[in-house]
């Protein structure tokens, strides 16, 4: 059985560990909290279909150790990658500060115009907050990034965290950003591939073909 | 108390159904008065291993299931082994590999673990040097993110269960530990499930031994600052996958599919978090033996097995693709038996992966610069460690940890048939389904044993009661020395009487 979509958008999701990345991914794909699960060594990924703005758009999402020692494994997901999530735990100050090393490996390792949501996550733990939101997103702004506060207990802004991201990045799409260029972390789908008419239909089968 | 060192007698299955034990204990004291050992039967369904059925990938229904006049011989063998350790490591290594290859005892299989890595010898040349580590406050700056994954190591496994449970404690302390023994190295936090899985088999002592010969002999690096160790290891494995695999490794190659994508988990945890338990114990009870090669051996068949036709590559065309069939490895795949048999048979040697090793650090030094961490030259096994730091006879003498006086032994004798330790009735498990499984050409030395043994064991009682260590229970293998020679027959020799008090 083939999926129809009109782009595929390869995601990471990153941040120190224990923030709840492992979490949000999981609550984005299965609708439902991740009691109690191992910590992730190496990768785990996951991948989901979303619409936005009339358009089918398959994100495949790779979700990555948060251990600084794991830094050096991880990068190597980076390649490639349209959108990221990062994240930081609202009750854990030193996820938050950890912010700016994620954010630099992230703009040099992956796309230039790599889109990235910032996630305050366990926002339901709101009693042993650490980080206001006003903090956080003042640094959204400084770094410019989107902005929201999640929780992957209950839901709330997962799913929006995933979709605010991916439409930007259509956005990017029909202003400034071209999808056929290598290393944009954005591939055509077959639905898009059958509304395209020649000759632009065959630079996109190249594209797909380069596996970028 | 008592009653507990009982439930984990000889017979029963090591020291992880006492801990399990306790722990479930721990679990439900707050809503429901403890001392009920028949407990965790009641109220929590665990399978053989711990785990908490239908809620782990683990745990696998299709565990063989030995018969326990098969069992018991085993462990007399084994126990032979443990009593004369240096002479068996000297003459017979052969036949201890053929051992460890057809899986350890469960009864014996923490302390066989702990002789193989050589962690007995390091513990009785530090003797106190964990209970110090133990009593110091620790770097918060690891204490930190070892608490955090404190609930996140098995946690459908009965003895991690519980918040702050005894699992939980011990594996805190386990870890923290080692980064007080090590602080230049910390804590890594592939370094948890390996330490989870030998408490599932010994004290947090025990453990910390274990995990340091980890650390140290069998995979020295992999925890490491910048984990250079595990990325030269996976471009090993891929060098040497081209010759085990070439369509695999094509594959790979075309996608563009670096070692470390798929290989960081399965090699850190030693493959403890992806096969289930079965052939987790199998795969460790050779690598303490052998060593890395295991590893290797294990990663090189699965990759065989799901990338090596032509055929089934055809729908998986893609790196994204490959890696989620790489993350669903056909239970068939791993099955012990199948997992066994070809780690076995695989023709990769030491040699061949210290020869791969040497070409990969001069491409390494070339394309990368120099290492960065310095990590102890790696040991290949029982053997290299034990011929680098040789014992004294002391060293591996067996120190009973747990000794049940006679009287309390004899007193609650007539309670450990229904007692409900895991251990006993995973035995029972195996009684009932004595069905017999079709035997390969590997297994028919094991069909021998158990013809020449049935009519002994029609005699005597098929799941013998747990015996006292030193009270007069009737294990009739081990507790009746005059009968060891005509259990055997000529099968085996006996060298010395067994005297085993460790529970």
């Amino acid at each position: 059985m083939s999926e129809t979509y009109d782009f595929l958008f390869k995601f990471l999701v990153i941040g120190n560990a224990g923030t709840g990345k492992s979490c949000l991914l999981h609550q984005f794909i299965e609708k439902r909290f991740k009691e109690d699960s191992n910590h992730t060594i190496g990768v785990e990924f996951g991948s989901k279909i979303i619409s936005v703005v009339n358009k089918f758009v398959k994100l495949q999402i790779w979700d990555t150790a948060g251990q600084e020692r794991f830094r050096s494994v991880t990068r190597s997901y980076y390649r490639g990658a349209a959108g990221a999530l990062l994240v930081y735990d609202i009750t854990s100050r030193e996820t938050y500060n950890a912010l700016t090393n994620w954010l630099t490996d992230a703009r040099m390792l992956a796309s230039q115009n790599i889109v990235i949501i910032l996630c305050g996550n366990k926002k339901d733990l709101d009693a042993d907050r650490e980080v206001t939101f006003l903090e956080a997103s003042r640094f959204a702004q400084e770094n410019e990034l989107m902005f929201l506060e999640t929780s992957a207990l209950t839901g709330e802004n997962v799913e929006e965290a995933f979709v605010q991201c991916a439409r930007k990045i259509l956005n990017k799409i029909e202003s400034e950003l071209d999808p056929e260029r290598m290393g944009s972390g954005i591939q055509y789908g077959d639905a898009a591939l059958r509304q395209l008419r020649s000759p632009r239909r065959a630079q996109a089968q190249s594209a797909q073909e380069c596996g970028c | 108390m008592a009653r507990i060192q009982q439930g984990n007698g000889l017979q029963s299955s090591e020291s992880k159904s006492f801990k399990g034990t306790t722990e479930s204990l721990a679990k439900h004291e707050d809503n429901s008065s403890d001392s009920d050992v028949n407990g965790i039967d009641n109220e929590v369904q665990t399978d053989k291993y711990g785990f908490i059925e239908g809620a782990q990938q683990y745990s696998s229904n299709s565990a063989e299931d030995i018969p326990p006049e098969i069992l018991r011989q085993r462990e007399a063998k084994w126990l032979d082994m443990l009593n004369n350790w240096d002479k068996w490591m000297a003459k017979k290594h052969k036949k201890m590999k053929v051992r460890c290859q057809k899986g350890i005892p469960p009864s014996l299989r923490g302390r066989a673990w702990l002789y193989l890595s050589g962690g007995k010898v390091k513990r009785e040349q530090n003797p106190g040097k964990f209970q110090e580590l133990d009593s110091q406050p620790g770097d918060p700056r690891w204490l930190d993110v070892i608490e955090k994954d404190l609930h996140r190591q098995f946690p459908f496994h009965e003895m991690f269960v519980a918040r702050g449970g005894h699992g939980q404690q011990d594996l805190f302390r386990v870890l923290k530990a080692y980064t007080l023994h090590r602080p230049e190295e910390g804590y890594c936090q592939a370094q948890a499930p390996i330490a989870a899985v030998l408490l599932m088999h010994m004290p947090a002592e025990d453990a910390f031994w274990g995990l340091v010969q980890i650390c140290e002999k069998y995979l020295p690096g992999y925890y490491s600052a910048g984990l250079e160790a595990i990325q030269l290891d996976g471009e090993i494995q891929f060098a040497l996958l081209k010759r085990v695999s070439p369509v695999a490794h094509r594959h790979l190659k075309k996608h563009k599919i670096e070692p470390i994508l798929y290989m960081t988990e399965w090699f850190m945890c030693a493959f403890s978090r992806t096969l289930p338990w079965a052939s987790v114990l199998r795969v460790w009870d050779m690598f303490f033996c052998e060593g890395v090669k295991i590893i290797f051996r294990v990663g090189l068949v699965l990759l065989k097995c799901m990338l090596g036709t032509q055929e089934k590559l055809k729908a998986y065309q893609g790196l994204y693709e490959s890696m989620e069939l790489l993350r669903h490895i056909e239970p068939r795949y791993m099955h012990e038996t199948f997992l066994v048999n070809e780690v076995v048979e695989l023709p990769v040697s030491e040699r061949d992966i210290e020869k791969e090793h040497l070409a990969q650090l001069r491409r390494w030094k070339e394309t990368r610069g120099e290492l960065h961490c310095k990590s102890p030259p790696r040991m290949h096994g029982a053997r290299a460690i034990m011929t680098a730091e040789p014992p004294s006879r002391q060293d591996l003498r067996q120190n009973p940890t747990i000794i049940v006086e006679s009287p309390v032994a004899t007193a609650t004798t007539t309670t450990t048939g229904n007692e409900g330790g895991r251990g006993s009735s995973a035995e029972d498990e195996k009684g009932k389904k004595s069905k017999r499984k079709k035997k390969t050409g590997k297994e028919e030395e094991r069909e021998k044993e158990q013809e020449q043994k049935q009519a002994q064991a029609q005699t005597a009682d098929a799941v013998p009661p747990p015996p006292a260590a030193e009270g007069p229970s009737p294990f009739p293998a081990l507790a009746e020395p005059e009968d060891i020679p005509s259990v055997l027959g000529s099968l085996q020799s006996l060298s010395s009487v067994e005297h085993d008090t460790y529970l």
